[in-house]
């Protein structure tokens, strides 16, 4: 599955890692691997940190600088309102902020891709797909090494693989190897994947940043979530070495002198900060008053202030998270897609994103995002809101007001009335659900929304089904796969929770992915937004925009769907403008 | 009066455990399945048993209740499922930090605190023991999110961007982001103006309390024989008010110390969130939202131990001040 | 002749009027709040008139309103009618001394009808607001509106008027001080008086529950419940009520271990009566005192922490106006200009926890002899 749950999910997924591992570390009940961790933290940290330094007392004195030499000094300070869990350890994190440190910060990807999201050159310097798609060879530069100094080699690309594809690890995103059959490393710099021939295959080699195999290589899979290595003692290949890691508080990564002069080498910035600050509001004022350089991810009721600050600029982007409400179809008041759809179109949407998300979004109607080369533009505007047509099509599907309360019944009369939960702590989901509770409530349904802890809400969604609408988001990778969320050979399976059940969607879904050529798949991919949007499984809000906060002092600022941290190695800072030291 | 020490540390034993046994038994009695809590979904039915197994949610209740008693006697707290390390090396990260925030907070509260209850009682009834009753209520009845917020959008985004004061407080963190490179005092200047706001949101609402305990006994003291013996002789108001009255109306003030700490403590859970602050109130709102059950039992026993100790010492104190009291 | 004209002319020619007779024997700290009151009882039924029949037959809420208004303008007037001297009524000099004590603490009479004025607030709300507390105006036009003709106190994120929601989430941050602290301080009263009135081991395991309670931060207790459990009104209510009763109790035991020595309770244990009974008609209803006013003072302290359980999440959920969630939610707007979404609620939450306090202090001071003023 290419599609990761919003934040707190992750969260979760990580913590499950961890328990797992614990388990086969055969501990006790109270202290699930205590002993084992603490000791391994003494066992591997040391040293590890002890060769990073020596290294980079090494390194420091020739340092790759092919940039203007101005430009090269200062701290960089980013702000997000949670710590970034899992840490640098890409093979059980799974939260989205802790992905791009990774990815663009502290270690590297095979690939990157340019503003047309084509692959780029990376870590892998070049590769080759057999005619039939059924081979992918990578050759890997030949001067990237870890931050103790070690080469990175097809060794690391291999056992990253390997790592992810056993169930032990806990990869929260095993659905990407799907299509891989195996790994071969050829030579040191060179490294081959079997697979069968599938769409964007290359899109996991852009995501999954590789692991050092000279340093995890021994340890056992159940243990790597356990392991001291993602959260304080990373060694990672990328522009910047880490520093120190002070938990709830920051992260803090140094410039990487050996970073290759091919890929720019090293950061303008010496230091990368990334601080944790729970409140909102203190976040603002940290970037106001010019503590942060960057704040990431601001409510979109901040846009504006932001906006009106001298000497501090808003950026906006196109992101590939989309906000929906999924009705259960296994509930009789959501079994019929004309009642969905009847949902859909008396809330006004339109108003959401200009209210809710103040203009930064657009309406959603597809699971698409319009980011995606085989997003259906013509889809952008159906189902506006249409509360008349919302009462013809209820009325149609038999739910009439048969006892004149407000509320429609159907034949056996059962009410019209809908329990929608969300979780903890989003203010937009909250939001939106008392504005559609007074929209619906308009038609004659009868809207409740409930607050459920997401752990809680994760269960009742995947495992019990025990709701009848829930609304949620999902940010997806750039490939994009529904199989596990529509297809209804996978209803069992835990992400199958709207209950589709659509034999034409079946169809539909089970060729999509076999497709390579894009030019082949696009009407197939046009169809599948069509006959999805008859389906109504989902009732989709909106596509929002991501939003950071970045002080007027910061040059090469770039974000955009490729990630947060793009440009992140390319950031500088006037020298007059940089803080006292 | 080491005996005496010693026996209400043991005394207080069964107290601290009588808080773990109540934290434990909520978190216990939670509904759903904790395991479910924890396991993503779709996972293997067997890694799932496994588990259960291991984190000992197939033994019966008090079974898991002893074994976690089990493990505190020999002094292992456990392993953060969510920090993923020693809750013991949680604890020790956070700690420090609370204790700084409050140890200071109340230090200042008790002496803002029994400096405004003096003045008022000098002249009670007055306009100026009116005004100072409300504006220390005022504190005293603002959430204290609130007064925290407050504090930054005046002292940290007004001051330096609207007002363009020399002297502003940072609104986040204990230390600036370039602390390692500061020379030892910048450092400490550095943690100074950190510690502003926090400290000020935390002591606003407790000196009020103590003012107006220190109002109302002093007001108690001034009535009896002694001080009217003492101004009867001619002295001054304010040698009979600091001199005889103000030790005397002290002493019930100082047992506030033991009420109190349960209330800064439970101020710093807002405090920590809004100033970015990383210390117990941060950590155990964090660990009851994720589940972090070994951090969440941890902290409510270290919170109790030191609410018993806050106690002891207010005892302690208060033989100091009352020379009819000796501990045996 | 004499009599009948030294009565007309001892009468004000506003003695109909209520409260008009106590200003003029000088009885300002009631006469004003009476007058002000009654003055505006019948502003809001001419203002309100039309309104009326649809908030009667709107529910229970509605039909509470209706009844308070229509008392507080009947029973006014007849009862300054039944007055018109202005020197009987309430508070008579008859009374205990404590109610005049508490009549000459100037800030303590004003903190009581603040006190009153906000619960009527809260009572006449389906009348007095201009919305309901969840009516959403059009989104893009009535947004994040600042206070003017339409909206006294301007429009919330949601556009949804922010003093009718202030005048309905009064009803729930009072109503939710108010039973909270009626569940602690009648726990807290029976276990004080049973520990106190048992004593041994009673008394022992009692207390050392108390200490036990009392020793924890209170407010992780309440968020690690409701954390764990789902929050709702009654969950927040009931874990409020039942996290805040050893206080009560301690006060109780302490009252009565005292009384217990005294010879009305040595008498009634020598005629043998029932224990339960002594304990019930005799010991609990002398221990009142205290609880009265730590009472007075819970219901504020209650309030407070109603917010700041908001602000975490874990207050009295959406659309449901409380004090405390529409601080919460408007604290997000405090820097980026829509200041009066968390300071109206934010400012009401002060001034009436200030006014239980001083209402509380004045009842402390009058009830307890010693403090007794004058």
């Amino acid at each position: 599955m290419t599609l990761r749950p919003l934040s707190p999910v992750s969260v979760l997924t990580a913590c499950l890692v961890a328990l797992v591992a614990c388990g086969d570390a055969g501990s006790d009940a109270a202290a699930p691997g205590a002993t084992g961790a603490v000791a391994r933290t003494a066992d591997f940290c040391g040293p590890a940190m002890d060769a990073v330094a020596a290294y980079q007392a090494e390194v420091a004195g020739s340092p790759n600088m092919p940039g203007p030499a101005e430009r090269y000094g200062g701290t960089a300070v980013v702000g997000g309102i949670g710590e970034l869990q899992g840490g640098m350890n890409s093979l059980v994190s799974a939260l989205h902020e802790t992905s791009q440190t990774q990815i663009f910060v502290n270690l590297m990807t095979l690939v990157q891709v340019d503003e047309n999201l084509e692959p780029v050159p990376y870590l892998a310097e070049s590769w080759e797909v057999s005619d039939d798609a059924t081979s992918l060879t990578f050759t890997l530069r030949d001067d990237v090494r870890w931050h103790d100094g070690e080469a990175t080699d097809a060794e690391d690309v291999a056992f990253t693989f390997t790592r992810a594809n056993d169930p032990e690890t806990g990869f929260p995103n095993a659905a990407f190897f799907d299509n891989y059959t195996g790994v071969e490393v050829v030579d040191a710099r060179t490294v081959r994947f079997g697979m069968t021939p599938h769409a964007d295959f290359m899109d996991p080699w852009r995501a999954v940043a590789i692991m050092p195999e000279h340093l995890l290589g021994e340890v056992p899979a159940s243990e790597l979530a356990l392991h001291p290595y993602g959260l304080e003692c990373p060694v990672g290949n990328g522009p910047f070495v880490f520093a120190s890691h002070r938990p709830q508080e920051s992260w803090t990564f140094t410039a990487n002198p050996d970073f290759p002069v091919g890929l720019g080498g090293r950061p303008y910035v010496d230091r990368y900060l990334y601080r944790v600050v729970p409140e909102p509001t203190t976040l603002l004022t940290d970037l106001l008053t010019e503590t942060l350089d960057v704040y990431i991810n601001p409510p979109p009721n901040q846009a504006a202030q932001i906006v009106a600050e001298e000497g501090v600029d808003l950026l906006a982007y196109e992101w590939r998270g989309f906000t929906f409400v999924a009705w259960n179809s296994r509930r009789p008041q959501l079994a019929d897609a004309r009642v969905r759809r009847a949902l859909t179109l008396g809330t006004n949407r339109a108003e959401i994103v200009d209210a809710l998300l103040v203009g930064y979004g657009r309406v959603a109607n597809s699971s698409v995002p319009p980011f995606h080369w085989a997003h259906a533009s013509s889809l952008a505007d159906v189902d506006g809101f249409d509360p008349n047509e919302a009462r013809r099509l209820l009325d149609e599907a038999g739910w009439v007001d048969r006892d004149g309360d407000g509320v429609r019944e159907n034949e056996d009369g059962v009410r019209l009335s809908i329990e929608m939960k969300y979780n903890e702590g989003n203010q937009v989901r909250q939001d939106v659900g008392e504005i559609m509770q007074a929209q619906l409530g308009q038609i004659g349904v009868e809207l409740q929304p409930t607050v459920v802890e997401i752990s809680t809400l994760i269960e009742q969604m995947t495992t019990s089904r025990d709701f009848d609408a829930v609304t949620i988001g999902w940010v997806t990778e750039l490939k994009v796969d529904d199989t596990d969320l529509f297809s209804s050979n996978r209803s069992e399976e835990p992400w199958a929770f709207s209950g589709t059940n659509n034999p034409e969607l079946d169809r539909i879904l089970a060729t999509l992915q076999t497709v390579v050529d894009r030019e082949e798949a696009l009407p197939l991919w046009q169809e599948y937004q069509e006959v999805l949007n008859d389906e109504h499984p989902y009732t989709f809000l909106f596509y929002p925009q991501r939003l950071a906060g970045v002080s007027g002092r910061m040059n090469g600022v770039e974000m955009d769907v490729r990630g947060d941290w793009l440009s992140a190695k390319d950031w500088w800072i006037d020298p007059a403008e940089r803080r006292q030291r | 009066m080491t005996r005496y020490l010693l026996r209400r540390l043991l005394g207080a034993i069964p107290l601290v455990l009588g808080v773990a046994t109540v934290v434990f038994f909520v978190i216990q009695l939670a509904p759903g399945d904790p395991a479910n809590l924890v396991l993503s979904p779709g996972m293997d039915e067997a890694v799932i048993e496994q588990t259960r197994e291991n984190l000992g949610l197939n033994d019966p209740l008090p079974v898991q209740y002893v074994k976690w008693l089990g493990s505190l006697a020999q002094g292992d707290l456990g392993y953060s499922l969510n920090q993923r390390r020693p809750v013991a090396a949680v604890i020790g990260d956070a700690l420090p930090n609370t204790l700084l925030l409050s140890a200071l907070a109340l230090g200042i509260a008790f002496l803002v605190g029994i400096g405004v209850g003096v003045v008022q009682a000098v002249r009670p009834y007055s306009v100026p023991d009116s005004v100072l009753s409300v504006v220390a209520l005022f504190f005293y009845s603002m959430p204290s999110f609130w007064l925290a917020l407050m504090l930054i959008l005046v002292f940290s985004y007004l001051a330096r961007n609207v007002w363009e004061l020399p002297i502003w407080f940072p609104s986040s963190g204990i230390r600036s982001s370039d602390f390692d490179l500061m020379s030892p005092g910048e450092q400490l200047v550095d943690r100074v103006r950190h510690m502003v706001l926090p400290v000020t949101a935390l002591w606003l609402v407790l000196a009020a309390g103590v003012a107006r305990y220190t109002r109302g006994s002093l007001l108690e003291v001034v009535g009896q024989d002694y001080v009217r013996t003492a101004r009867a002789k001619g002295l001054p108001e304010r040698t009979v008010i600091l001199k005889h009255a103000l030790r005397n109306a002290l002493i019930p003030v100082v047992t506030l110390l033991g009420l109190y700490l349960p209330v800064l403590f439970s101020g710093t859970v807002f405090i920590e969130t809004i100033f970015a602050w990383p210390g117990m109130g941060k950590t155990i709102f964090d660990a009851i939202g994720a589940r972090d059950y070994p951090v969440v039992m941890a902290s409510s026993l270290i919170f109790a131990g030191m609410v018993v100790v806050g106690n002891l010492i207010a005892d302690l104190l208060y033989a100091l001040v009352d020379p009819r009291i000796r501990y045996e | 002749m004499s009599e009948a004209a030294l009565t007309r002319t001892s009468r004000s020619p506003l003695w109909w009027l209520p409260g008009g007779a106590l200003l003029r024997v000088g009885r300002w700290h009631l006469g004003v709040p009476v007058l002000t009151t009654w003055v505006f009882a019948v502003l809001l039924v001419v203002v309100r008139a039309r309104r009326i029949p649809d908030v009667w037959f709107a529910g229970v809420d509605g039909k509470l309103a209706v009844l308070t208004l229509g008392l507080t303008v009947g029973g006014l007037l007849v009862w300054a009618w039944s007055d018109p001297s202005g020197r009987r009524s309430l508070l008579d000099r008859r009374w205990h001394p404590a109610a005049r004590s508490f009549q000459r603490n100037h800030m303590a009479v004003v903190g009581a009808w603040i006190v009153f004025a906000a619960y009527l607030l809260a009572v006449l709300a389906p009348l007095l607001a201009p919305y309901g507390p969840n009516v959403q105006g059009d989104l893009l036009q009535v947004r994040l509106l600042a206070p003017s003709g339409s909206h006294p106190l301007g429009t919330d994120h949601l556009a949804r008027d922010v003093l009718s929601r202030l005048l309905y989430g009064a009803r729930v941050s009072l109503s939710i001080g108010f039973i909270a602290v009626a569940i602690s301080a009648s726990l807290g009263t029976v276990v004080g008086a049973v520990a106190g009135y048992f004593g041994g081991w009673v008394d022992s395991v009692l207390m050392r529950t108390v200490d036990v309670v009392i020793s924890f931060p209170r407010l992780i207790l309440l968020i690690t419940i409701i954390a764990v459990f789902e929050p709702s009104i009654f969950l927040i209510v009931a874990v409020l009520g039942l996290t805040q009763w050893p206080g009560t109790a301690r006060l109780v035991r302490g009252e009565v271990l005292s009384l217990r020595e005294r010879e009305f309770i040595q008498a009634a244990e020598a005629l043998g009566f029932a224990r339960a009974r002594i304990l019930a008609r005799h010991l609990i209803p002398n221990a009142l005192v205290p609880v009265i006013v730590a009472a007075t003072l819970g219901i504020g302290n209650t309030i407070v922490l109603e917010a700041g359980l908001s602000f975490l999440g874990l207050g009295v959920q959406p659309p449901t106006p409380s004090w405390g969630t529409m601080v919460a939610d408007g604290r997000n707007y405090l820097l980026t200009g829509e200041w009066w979404l968390s300071t109206f609620p934010g400012l009401a939450i002060v001034l009436v926890v200030v006014a239980f306090n001083l209402m509380g202090d004045g009842l402390r001071d009058a009830l307890d002899p010693r403090m007794r003023k004058g």
